[in-house]
């Protein structure tokens, strides 16, 4: 989530309209100002110590060989679904890049270029790349359906790296990055300490008034408890029912958790834009383990920070990284051990869920959430299609923070869901995942799809739960409604 | 004609052959090396070697997924059916091997073998016709995309032909020419085009397995090697 006061451009005026920041006019998104001279030649070097330096030279030249333009991955994609344009065509997009590798890593390439025969890059290339990459949601649902194995989402992750070492990023994203790398408060919402130590306290404070008594704590900088927690920073400011439900879980089946106030943010945009960026927040969360001498991470309610900690402490943490869990996934252990008791006659509303793109699209979290919402929401319903084959909300891939593209987000890539949901009849739409949310509420109110309330696994759980000494959940229950 | 038959049959057949292998076997080795070289790269050395195996059967196989895109999966799977097992099974082909080789397998009855070839070569042109007719695809589509289903569908009618005379409106021997020189040079473009698929189909689903686990080093090499280290973002 971004700091809203890094964002200072008139709200009237668009991108394209060329106000206000320097390279607008050419892309959908605002960019901050960098050296454009020489961008092809500086594009290709960096692609050139790419492909030295990782085995990204090794899938570029598989996929160059075997892609056989079925499109396939069309036919899958939700934001081409709706835009019908060729640049959303997942293989069209990956052509970019495989283009570029055959014209100039390959000998063949070479040589056609000698005869004189040969495409050259443009700068006006590089623009179209960088638009149509930041089109895209990252959501792999075309790698999943390409018969090839090619895998789109990686391309899309490798242009936007290369273009980001240039220069050229989303400004909404950099501006981030910036803040949790380089920022005082090192969290992608400029928050400081002491004002996520307050909420904590505030947090404590209304469970403490639901709960009726006073036990479930938010702890700090414990050292060497077993699991340090990071959800997606913004939940401090604005999902304060997840967080608490994160908390009530944890106290009622005893788990020994800490928040970290080097690190209490588990947003990795790196993931988004630039692998430099990924590996340095990946760096700087495991440092913060290593601190507070934790043996785990336990990623909260968001999709991307759950996937980036997953897939990449493994690869950049360094000598013997902490496991990664999810707190989903601790929750739905601690039902299946018995030790999470769930009132069913609480949540009687209809009950959907959504399966967040970077937790489900491989077959990580699908079937966990869904048999804790079964065992407590008496009328839960499936969208169709569901798990691994269900569609992106329309946010990801960081194109949530950038706000102004929202129209497209909400009114192209996001159509499907929309309709989904709709579709579902549903009251409560289930999404653990910060940035998931945020979108999903913004369709809600794009698409007029009425009383439907977007909340996080943890909030629903929080409304259930039955914590022995505290209220019964039937006590806590809200008269009002539409209050979670 | 002798000659130019003789020379088909013969050298030009070995020669168009054995590029199709050696550049095929290439291409595998080389795919093989490197998911093998970016294992050794990576810190996250674990593959799900069960899962590899079941998603590259899956695809082998793709009963799972003809419900997307209908007609086109329909007419693949139907061509690539044909295209692999008539050559393979063809009664006259074994018959050529046995005399070369000493090697022989069961043949397809020939009725069989007739009905594959024109389903064969039937598919080829409706997929033609359908990635003309999808939007996405006709967007997306190289030459290649155009020319390769037609060039296979010739060695295909050019064999049928040749073994059916009474239906073939030329003469045999110029008809066996072209369909020897035909599957020649599709033997030629297999390892230089999309076809190299062939070989490399089964061996797609170990990359992604590892492709986004990169080296530890890589990020900061390339802005080293840029010159970008240590610069503010």
């Amino acid at each position: 989530m971004v700091h809203e006061a890094a964002i200072d451009v008139d709200p009237e005026s668009s991108p394209r309209s060329g106000a206000g920041v320097e390279g607008a006019g050419r892309y959908s998104f605002y960019v901050e100002p960098y050296d454009e001279r020489n961008r092809v030649r500086r594009f290709l070097s960096v692609m050139a110590a790419v492909v030295r330096h990782s085995a990204y030279g090794y899938w570029l030249d598989l996929y160059s060989r075997v892609t056989t333009k079925c499109s396939r991955c069309a036919d899958v994609c939700p934001v081409y679904d709706t835009s019908g344009d060729p640049r959303d065509i997942p293989c069209y997009r990956t052509e970019l890049i495989l283009r570029i590798y055959r014209r100039y890593f390959t000998v063949s390439g070479m040589l056609r270029a000698r005869l004189g025969t040969a495409w050259e890059l443009t700068d006006s290339y590089l623009d179209e790349m960088a638009e149509s990459v930041y089109r895209c949601t990252a959501c792999r649902r075309c790698t999943m359906e390409c018969p090839l194995g090619i895998d789109h989402g990686l391309m899309t992750h490798l242009m936007r790296h290369i273009l980001s070492e240039i220069g050229l990023a989303p400004k909404a994203l950099v501006v981030a990055v910036r803040e949790q790398l380089e920022g005082r408060t090192h969290n992608t919402s400029a928050i400081p300490v002491a004002a996520m130590a307050d909420t904590c306290e505030f947090l404590e404070e209304e469970l403490e008034e639901q709960l009726g008594f006073d036990q479930v704590r938010f702890p700090i900088d414990v050292g060497e408890a077993e699991y340090l927690f990071v959800p997606a920073v913004s939940d401090f400011l604005l999902e304060a029912d997840t967080l608490m439900g994160n908390a009530a879980v944890f106290y009622a089946t005893g788990c020994s958790w800490t928040i970290g106030s080097g690190d209490f943010d588990g947003i990795n945009y790196g993931l988004f834009i630039n692998d430099r960026y990924l590996r340095r927040i990946i760096r700087q969360l495991t440092a913060e383990v290593r601190r507070l001498r934790c043996s785990k991470i336990m990623v909260g309610e968001c999709g991307h920070a759950s996937r980036s900690a997953k897939d990449y402490v493994p690869v950049f943490g360094g000598a013997d990284p902490p496991e990664v869990v999810s707190c989903v996934e601790w929750t739905h252990r601690m039902l299946e051990e018995g030790r999470l008791t769930l009132n069913p006659d609480i949540v009687t509303d209809v009950v959907t869920y959504h399966d967040p793109c970077n937790v489900a699209r491989k077959g990580w979290i699908i079937d966990q959430p869904r048999e804790i919402l079964r065992s407590f929401c008496a009328n839960y319903v499936e969208m169709d299609p569901c798990g691994s084959d269900n569609y992106c909300c329309g946010g990801g891939g960081g194109t949530v923070s950038i706000d102004e593209i929202r129209s497209f987000r909400t009114g192209v890539g996001g159509k499907r869901k929309a309709d989904q949901i709709r579709a579902s009849g549903a009251r409560y739409v289930v999404a653990p995942c910060a940035n998931c949310k945020k979108q999903l509420r913004e369709l809600v109110e794009d698409h007029e799809l009425g009383e439907v309330e977007v909340v996080g696994l943890h909030d629903l759980i929080l409304k259930a739960i039955e914590i022995p000494g505290a209220r019964p959940a039937a006590e806590r229950r809200v008269e009002d409604p539409t209050a979670i | 004609m002798d000659e130019w038959l003789a020379f088909a049959r013969g050298p030009f057949f070995r020669f168009t052959f054995a590029v199709m292998v050696l550049g095929l076997a290439r291409s595998v080795i080389v795919t093989l090396w490197s998911v093998a070289r970016a294992r050794r790269l990576t810190e996250h050395k674990d593959v799900s070697w069960g899962r590899v195996a079941a998603q590259t059967v899956d695809w082998i196989v793709p009963l799972r997924h003809l419900r997307q895109h209908r007609l086109f999966s329909g007419l693949s799977v139907l061509f690539h059916i044909g295209v692999i097992l008539t050559p393979i099974l063809l009664w006259a082909h074994i018959q050529l091997i046995d005399a070369n080789l000493g090697l022989s397998w069961w043949a397809l009855p020939g009725g069989v073998a007739d009905v594959l070839t024109l389903v064969t070569v039937g598919a080829a042109l409706a997929l033609l016709l359908s990635r003309l007719a999808g939007r996405a695809s006709r967007v997306i589509s190289r030459a290649q995309d155009w020319t390769l289903p037609a060039l296979l569908t010739v060695p295909f009618l050019s064999g049928f032909l040749a073994a059916h005379p009474g239906v073939n409106p030329f003469p045999y021997d110029p008809t066996m020419l072209v369909h020897v020189l035909s599957g020649g040079v599709c033997f030629l473009v297999i390892p230089f085009t999309k076809l190299a698929h062939m070989a490399l189909l089964p061996l797609t689903r170990l990359p992604s397995e590892l492709a986004w686990r990169f080296p530890d080093s890589y990020p900061e090499a390339v802005a080293r090697q840029v010159g970008k280290e240590g610069q503010p973002i």
